[in-house]
C-alpha cells in the first residue's frame, strides 16, 4: 500500500484536473473491479462525470466527499442498485473480474450476490437472526442441507464478530438487536452469500462511537478476504480503515490515491481544503 | 438609515403576564375543553345508539329462537299398527317413514286431545318435527310418546305478549298447557310461508357460499393487481388512469354493480339466475377495488430499505415481492379485505338485480343452485304481513351480525398471526 509511486499520484491529479479521467491503479495485483469513464444521469441532471477507479482485493477503498458529491451514486453503480431508479442512466465501462457488469448477458441478481452491499441505515429483515443470515444462501442454493446452512450462519456471524453475542438467541428477531449489532448482522448477511466485493454505504453514520469502532475493527479483519469499498462522511474513519481513498466533488473524481498521501500530502487544492475542514 | 429602519420595526416587548395574554391563554384552554367535550359527546352518542340497537335486536330476536308449544300424546303402537323401530333404520328409512303417514297420525292425535278444531291450534308443519324425531330415534315407536309441537303463528305471537283479544281468550283457555321451547327449526330450515316453519339455514348457507366465491375471486386478483401496480408497473399516464379508475370504482353505488352483473353474467354469459355463483361474482367486482386500494397502501408502506436489503444480497424482484414485501404488507391487505368483505356480506341491492330475491325454500347444494343470502332474506321477511315474521326478522339480523363478527374475528386473528410472525 505504500509502494505507490509518486508518478501515479501525479497522474491522478492531472487527469482529474483536466476532466479526462484516466485509469487509476488500485495497487498490487490485478484489479477486482475496474471502472472507466463512468457517467451517471438522473434524467437531465448529471450526477457522476467521467469517473475511473480500480478496486482490488488487498485494499479497503474509501470514497469521501461532501454531501451530494455522487459518492453513493457511484457506489451503487458497482452492483447496479441504480437499476431500481427508473430515471437513472449509467454510461461507461464497469467490470468485475474482467466481465462487463452492464453487459446484456450479465445476470444482475447474480451480480448482486457477488457484489454485496451494506446500507447506511441498518436494515435487517424483520425475521429471526438465523433467517436473516440464512436468507441469501437459501435463495442462491449455497447450502445443501440444514447442517451446512447452520455452518454458514455460524461462520458468517463469527466473521462479523457477532457470534458470541447472539449464539444463544438465533431465533430472536433481528430487529430486536441494538443498532450496532444490527449493522454487523447486515454485514454478516452480506458475507453469508460469499461475495467477492462488499460495498458499504456510510455503514456507521447511524451508529454511536463504540459501535462504529467495532465495525471498523470488523472491516480490518475481513480485509483481504473481500474487496471492500466504503463510502464515508467521516474523514477520520476513512483514514483509519482504508488504504486507498478517492475524493469526490460535484460528481467528479478529484483525487484518488494512497490514503496516507491523500491525508498528508494531497495534490489537489480542493482535496486539501476539504480534509482540513474548509468546506464540506 | 439602517438604524432608523431597525427602530421602526422594533416591536414593543412582549408582556407575557398582561391581561391580553391571560385572556388568550384562557381562550385556548376553553377551546381545548370544548373540543374534548364534543369528542366525548360524539362517542357517547354513538355508543348509546349501538346499545339501543343491540338491546332492541336481541330482545326481539331472542323470541325468534323460541316457539310456543302444546303437548301432544301420540299412541304409536295403536296408530301405526305395531310398526317396529327396526323397519326404519338403514339408508331408505326416510321413504318408509313417509309411507307411515305421520301427518295423519299426528292430526288424529291432536283431534283426540284438543277436539275437532284442534289442528287449527297447531302450525301446519308441526307434524314434520314428529317425523324427524322418528327418523332420528325410531325406538319412540314402541310406546306412547308425548311431543311438544309448535302452535300456529298468531297464537305464538300472542303467547309471547302481543296478540289480539280473540287469541288472548284462547290462551287463557289453554292455560298451563302452553309452554315455551327452543325453536329447533330456525337454524335448520329455509324460507317458508308459515312463520313457525321458517329457518335461516338456507340464507346462511347461501351467504357462506357467496362470500367464499367473493373472497376466492376478489382477494387474489386484488392483491395481484396491487402488487403489480406498486412493484412492477411503470409510472406513466396509463397507470395514473388505472389508479383513478380503481378509486372511482370503489365509490360506485352498489346497485350499479348489480346492473353490471345482470348485463354481463346473466345476459351475456347466460349464468343461472339467483345463483350464489353470480352473487359472488358481482360482489367480487364490488369488493376488488377496496382490496386493491388498501393493498397498494399496504405495499407502499413497506419500508424501501427492506427491498434494498433483499435486492442487495441478490434476491430477484419476484423473491423480493413474495419473501419480503407481501408478508409485510399482508396485515394491511387483510384490514382492507375485512372492510370489503363486511360490506359485501351486508349488501342487498346488487343481489336483488341478479334475481336473488326469489322465494327459496331449500338450501343451495352448489354454486349454481338458486339461493338467497342473509341480508336479502331479512329484507324479504321485513316485508311480510304476518306478524310472526317480525321476530324472525330480528333473529335473522342477529344471525347476520354473528356471522359478520365471526368473519371479522377470523380475519383479525389471521392478521395478528402474520404480524407477530414477521
Amino acid at each position: 500500500m505504500d509502494d505507490m509511486t509518486s508518478g501515479d499520484i501525479q497522474e491522478s491529479g492531472v487527469s482529474s484536473a483536466e476532466g479526462a479521467s484516466q485509469s487509476i491503479s488500485a495497487g498490487d495485483g490485478p484489479p477486482k473491479m475496474t471502472t472507466r469513464n463512468v457517467n451517471v444521469f438522473y434524467g437531465e441532471k448529471q450526477a457522476i462525470d467521467n469517473v475511473s477507479i480500480d478496486v482490488n482485493m488487498d485494499n479497503v477503498t474509501a470514497f469521501i466527499g461532501p454531501s451530494g458529491c455522487g459518492k453513493s451514486t457511484f457506489l451503487r453503480c458497482l452492483n447496479r442498485m441504480n437499476d431500481t431508479i427508473p430515471i437513472a442512466k449509467v454510461t461507461g465501462d464497469i467490470t468485475l473480474e474482467g466481465e462487463d457488469i452492464y453487459a446484456p448477458q450479465m445476470d444482475v441478481v447474480q451480480l448482486r450476490a457477488r457484489v454485496g452491499m451494506v446500507f447506511q441505515k441498518p436494515n435487517p429483515f424483520p425475521k429471526s437472526i438465523y433467517d436473516n443470515i440464512a436468507y441469501g444462501p437459501r435463495i442462491h442454493g449455497l447450502a445443501s442441507g440444514k447442517d451446512e446452512l447452520d455452518h454458514i450462519v455460524e461462520t458468517s456471524l463469527q466473521r462479523a464478530g457477532l457470534w458470541n453475542e447472539v449464539k444463544d438467541r438465533l431465533q430472536d428477531s433481528g430487529t430486536a438487536l441494538s443498532g450496532g449489532q444490527q449493522q454487523r448482522l447486515c454485514i454478516a448477511r452480506a458475507i453469508a452469500v460469499d461475495p467477492e466485493v462488499i460495498l458499504m454505504d456510510e455503514p456507521c453514520s447511524a451508529l454511536d462511537p463504540i459501535a462504529t469502532a467495532k465495525i471498523e475493527e470488523l472491516i480490518h479483519e475481513i480485509r483481504g478476504k473481500y474487496a471492500i469499498v466504503i463510502v464515508t462522511h467521516n474523514m477520520q474513519q476513512a483514514a483509519r480503515v482504508s488504504q486507498r481513498t478517492a475524493f469526490f466533488h460535484l460528481g467528479t473524481l478529484v483525487e484518488y490515491g494512497v490514503t496516507t498521501d491523500i491525508f498528508t500530502n494531497p495534490t489537489e487544492e480542493r482535496t486539501r481544503d476539504y480534509i482540513t475542514g474548509r468546506y464540506g | 438609515m439602517n438604524n432608523q429602519a431597525t427602530s421602526k420595526i422594533d416591536p414593543t416587548p412582549t408582556d407575557w403576564s398582561g391581561d391580553v395574554m391571560q385572556r388568550r391563554i384562557k381562550q385556548r384552554y376553553a377551546a381545548e375543553r370544548r373540543f374534548k367535550a364534543l369528542g366525548l359527546g360524539a362517542i357517547l352518542l354513538s355508543a348509546s345508539f349501538l346499545l339501543f340497537l343491540l338491546v332492541v335486536m336481541v330482545g326481539n330476536g331472542f323470541r325468534g329462537f323460541t316457539q310456543t308449544e302444546l303437548p301432544v300424546e301420540i299412541d304409536f303402537p295403536a296408530l301405526t299398527n305395531g310398526a317396529q323401530p327396526a323397519q326404519f333404520e338403514g339408508p331408505d328409512a326416510e321413504s318408509r317413514i313417509r309411507s307411515l303417514g305421520v301427518q295423519d297420525i299426528v292430526n288424529g292425535s291432536i283431534e283426540i286431545q284438543y277436539g275437532n278444531d284442534g289442528t287449527d291450534l297447531f302450525s301446519a308443519g308441526a307434524w314434520t318435527s314428529v317425523q324427524s324425531a322418528i327418523l332420528k330415534n325410531p325406538s319412540v315407536l314402541i310406546e306412547k310418546t308425548t311431543f311438544y309441537l309448535p302452535v300456529e303463528s298468531e297464537l305464538d305471537v300472542a303467547y309471547k305478549g302481543s296478540g289480539n283479544p280473540e287469541v288472548e281468550k284462547k290462551i287463557t283457555e289453554l292455560g298451563d298447557q302452553l309452554s315455551t321451547g327452543f325453536n329447533g327449526n330456525f337454524m335448520g330450515n329455509s324460507d317458508a310461508t308459515d312463520p313457525m316453519q321458517v329457518g335461516i339455514w338456507g340464507a346462511l348457507k347461501g351467504s357462506l357460499i357467496t362470500m367464499f366465491i367473493t373472497l376466492a375471486l376478489a382477494f387474489p386478483i386484488g392483491v395481484a393487481a396491487a402488487l403489480y401496480l406498486e412493484e412492477y408497473a411503470p409510472k406513466n399516464r396509463y397507470t395514473d388512469l388505472i389508479e383513478v379508475s380503481i378509486n372511482n370504482l370503489a365509490a360506485v353505488p352498489s346497485i350499479i354493480f348489480g346492473l353490471l352483473g345482470l348485463a354481463v353474467f346473466l345476459n351475456i354469459f347466460g349464468l343461472p339466475r339467483s345463483a350464489a355463483l353470480v352473487g359472488g361474482l358481482t360482489l367480487a367486482l364490488m369488493t376488488m377495488p377496496v382490496i386493491v386500494i388498501s393493498g397498494r397502501n399496504a405495499v407502499k408502506s413497506v419500508p424501501p430499505s427492506i427491498r434494498e436489503a433483499a435486492l442487495g444480497i441478490g434476491a430477484s424482484p419476484i423473491q423480493v415481492v413474495f419473501h419480503h414485501v407481501l408478508p409485510l404488507a399482508l396485515p394491511g391487505i387483510l384490514t382492507g379485505t375485512i372492510i370489503g368483505m363486511a360490506r359485501a356480506l351486508g349488501e342487498t341491492a346488487p343481489l336483488l338485480m341478479i334475481g336473488m330475491r326469489a322465494f327459496i325454500a331449500k338450501p343451495p347444494d352448489g354454486i349454481t343452485d338458486p339461493s338467497t343470502v342473509l341480508p336479502v332474506q331479512i329484507f324479504l321477511w321485513s316485508d311480510e304481513v304476518n306478524r310472526g315474521f317480525v321476530e324472525k326478522t330480528s333473529a335473522a339480523i342477529i344471525v347476520l351480525l354473528v356471522f359478520l363478527l365471526t368473519m371479522n374475528a377470523v380475519a383479525i386473528y389471521l392478521r395478528n398471526r402474520f404480524e407477530t410472525r414477521w
